[in-house]
């Protein structure tokens, strides 16, 4: 392995912190501005809006709701309008424009418990086919909305009548390559991993691995799927290679137990797919590298194609905190910027450096 | 006895001496040379050749050479004089004595102020070694946060060149839009009352939000969105997937399991089922099946059905003689216990059941629901009501759902107010 110097450094830009719990932050795309989600000690919701400017963040607007905000995400708007959807701990989903954010562009009920994952496709000039936002709740169940059909979802994946209902922990798009295909994953407390196809409205692939499944993420949400990560409590993650599906295997998988406690979150670096950053429950981010192998698939003993997973290195870790570091994110601008928030109240600015070398 | 070596030569200068000694074939070492102020001494066995000399010498400076059979004395004066002989002539024998004495001492002492002062310079010297290694630790760490810093300032100084650039590319990109608006809003007068009346429904949301800010601006990107919508597919039609959640022997997560005490349940029913408590000298005459615990116990039941509760009471007791583990055994010779009215028996039978059925886990349920409500009803039956209550709380707690017990734990209720309110 390189010497320590030669490897990627994570430099901690600015730290930044706040009066309330802070449960997501995202960048703006396009430009120095980053956003804060959370929730304030009176039980209401928090949207503040930061610039970077030099050494520091400075705040250009707090916006606050009625409920708690749990996520959000700008995925599924165009680069002119930027709307911001969230949800909240009350199952609401809703659509804001940050210009005029008294009232949503959209808004439903969406789900009867708190949602706790939400994510979009479609918008941001990446990939094609129409904008659709997809949320998983408490309640089970996982919606898919589309921002131009009122108050009904276009997919919804719910238990069967009668079944004992596990929450919904994480959901995440890809296969999102053309007009037509698209896929939802979406991980539960119980270990469940469910990959629904949305051109065929069907169950294509699920999985068990044991531990509650915290955070799932595809390497691009915009090609032919190609990686999955899925992390989990107990310190494990698992990467899936997704281009080869065997009928009863299932995904190849490759798995690393990177530190005792929870891996809260996995997010992939914009400009390479193959880097990623899980952050952990004692405050730590570790930077990863995957390899793929010589051969990405074989052919089993009945003649049916099997993938081979690749292997996964530890570039970098560090710690930032003693509280879990709950969400991260990375800048889709600037290589190697991301930010990351913390149950301590703090968010913070970090710089990756070296990642051109890798 | 040593012998004497007396056949040396000197001569002397005003500052030093110079004396020759044959050593008649023995070897000599430095080790065997002693030498202070006053006193020399020369010892190779089994030579032995000794020196009182005339005046004090500097025996620092002096210096020994052996070689050829010979030694080779240069000792300097301390004072520059002429000396009339080489030794202390006509020194008593006390003189003598008391000079070779002092000598030793000397020389005694010399060599201690000699370890001493080594002592000292090396002290000296380790923490001179230490405070090097400092530095050059103190040196390197610097070195290192000197390169961070230097990378910290050159990515602030990137990030906000980055910021710039994006500045001035939309402002670039407003003023672009500008030019082109003031051209098109003349084709677009007549243009936009037929578009927007065509968009109006789906947009509607969107475009009141729209309208209220500038006129160029507003304009300018409906049109640019009608474009859009025109290029997107239109929504997917609803449509629902029904999923099914990953079963296990025991339906929780991992993180919910209590695998540890489920696993313990499993162990000890698994053990029970093999111990064999009995003596089989006893029962020798009883027949193969007899002696199964298991067959013993559905013949238990067969005469609690037939209402034969004796009979009954007899297989249980055989069996539990055979395998005092199984809690069921128990169970069912409490209720036929109950039905002979043996009271005491039967709640013996029903505590001792509840025991075997720790730890409590979904899978025996229902048996300690069985145990508290057999329990329950002999305490009752014995008048103690307090007793019986706790009993049918706690198969209440187990299964919430029963509406015996519920009616039953009512009226014990009632019964104990009943006797409150009468003494």
């Amino acid at each position: 392995s390189a010497p320590s110097l030669e490897r990627p450094q994570v430099v901690s830009h600015v730290q930044q912190s706040l009066s309330y719990t802070v449960f997501d932050c995202k960048w703006v795309p396009r430009s120095a501005r980053l956003l804060c989600l959370g929730s304030a000690a009176r039980g209401t919701g928090v949207v503040q809006l930061y610039e970077l400017r030099g050494a520091r963040l400075e705040l250009l607007r707090e916006i606050e709701k009625p409920k708690p905000i749990k996520c959000g995400t700008f995925g599924a708007t165009s680069l002119q309008q930027r709307y911001l959807a969230t949800g909240d701990f009350d199952g609401n989903l809703n659509i804001w424009n940050l210009e005029a954010p008294e009232i949503p562009v959209y808004s439903v009920k969406g789900h009867k418990e708190i949602i706790n994952s939400i994510d979009g496709v479609g918008g941001l000039g990446i990939g094609e086919g129409a904008p659709e936002i997809v949320t998983g709740s408490r309640d089970g169940t996982v919606k898919v909305w589309d921002p131009r059909q009122k108050d009904t979802p276009v997919a919804n994946m719910e238990p069967v009548q009668g079944e004992s209902k596990r929450d919904c922990w994480t959901v995440a798009f890809g296969n999102a390559y053309n007009q037509e295909e698209r896929v939802v994953c979406a991980g539960y407390d119980n270990g469940d991993i469910k990959l629904f196809d949305l051109k065929t409205m069907s169950l294509r692939w699920e999985n068990n691995i044991k531990n509650g499944v915290c955070s799932v993420e595809f390497d691009r949400k915009d090609i032919n799927m190609n990686k999955l990560v899925a992390t989990s409590l107990e310190g494990k993650f698992h990467v899936f290679d997704m281009r080869t599906q065997h009928p009863t295997k299932g995904f190849a998988s490759v798995s690393e137990k990177a530190q005792k406690s929870t891996i809260w979150q996995v997010r992939h670096l914009p400009q390479n797919r193959d880097i990623f950053m899980t952050s952990g429950g004692s405050g730590s981010l570790h930077l990863w590298k995957y390899e793929y192998p010589a051969q990405r698939s074989k052919k089993d003993s009945e003649g049916a194609e099997m993938g081979v997973a690749g292997s996964v290195t530890l570039l970098q870790n560090v710690t930032l905190s003693t509280q879990p570091i709950s969400s991260l994110d990375w800048s889709p601008d600037k290589k190697g910027l991301c930010v990351c928030g913390a149950f301590d109240q703090t968010v913070r600015v970090l710089i990756v450096t070296k990642l051109n070398k890798i | 006895m040593p012998l004497w070596l007396r056949e040396h030569r000197w001569h002397q200068t005003r500052t030093a001496v110079f004396l020759s000694l044959p050593l008649r074939g023995a070897r000599a070492a430095p080790a065997n040379i002693f030498c202070t102020e006053r006193y020399l001494k020369v010892s190779v066995p089994p030579f032995l050749f000794e020196a009182i000399l005339y005046a004090d010498i500097d025996d620092k400076s002096s210096t020994a050479k052996i070689g050829n059979g010979n030694i080779f004395f240069t000792l300097y004066k301390k004072e520059p004089a002429m000396w009339d002989s080489l030794t202390l002539e006509n020194a008593d024998k006390e003189k003598l004595q008391y000079i070779r004495e002092n000598a030793v001492l000397k020389a005694q002492e010399r060599a201690k102020e000699e370890t001493e002062a080594k002592k000292v310079t090396k002290q000296e010297h380790k923490k001179y070694a230490l405070e090097a290694t400092m530095k050059v630790e103190e040196a390197e760490r610097k070195r290192i946060e000197d390169l961070k810093e230097k990378e910290r300032q050159r990515i602030t100084e990137e990030l906000e060149l980055w910021k710039k650039q994006q500045k001035e590319a939309a402002k670039y990109k407003s003023i672009q839009k500008e030019g082109e608006l003031h051209q098109e809003i003349q084709q677009l007068e007549e243009r936009k009352d037929e578009k927007m009346n065509k968009t109006r429904v789906p947009n509607e949301v969107t475009s009141k939000t729209r309208l209220k800010p500038t006129k160029g601006h507003g304009s300018c990107s409906i049109f640019s969105q009608n474009l859009k919508e025109e290029q997107l597919p239109a929504p997917r039609s609803a449509a629902t997937i029904k999923v099914n959640f990953t079963p296990r022997v025991f339906p929780t997560a991992l993180r919910e399991s209590r695998v540890a005490e489920e696993e313990e349940w499993l162990h000890k029913q698994a053990e029970a089922r093999r111990t064999i408590t009995a003596d089989l000298s006893e029962l020798e005459d009883l027949k193969e099946e007899e002696k199964n615990p298991d067959w013993l116990k559905d013949k238990g039941n067969k005469m609690f059905a037939m209402g034969n509760y004796l009979a009954a009471v007899n297989a249980y007791n055989l069996a539990v003689r055979l395998n005092n583990k199984l809690p069921l055994l128990y169970l069912n010779r409490a209720a036929c216990h109950l039905k002979l009215r043996n009271l005491h028996k039967a709640i013996e039978d029903s505590s001792k059941a509840l025991e075997l059925l720790t730890p409590p886990v979904p899978d025996n349920e229902s048996a300690r629901v069985k145990g508290f409500v057999r329990r329950g009803t002999a305490f009752c039956q014995l008048e103690l009501y307090t007793e019986g209550l706790q009993d049918y709380e706690a198969a209440l707690k187990i299964d919430p759902k029963n509406k015996n017990i519920e009616k039953d734990a009512e009226k014990i209720r009632y019964l104990i107010q009943g006797t409150m309110q009468g003494s």
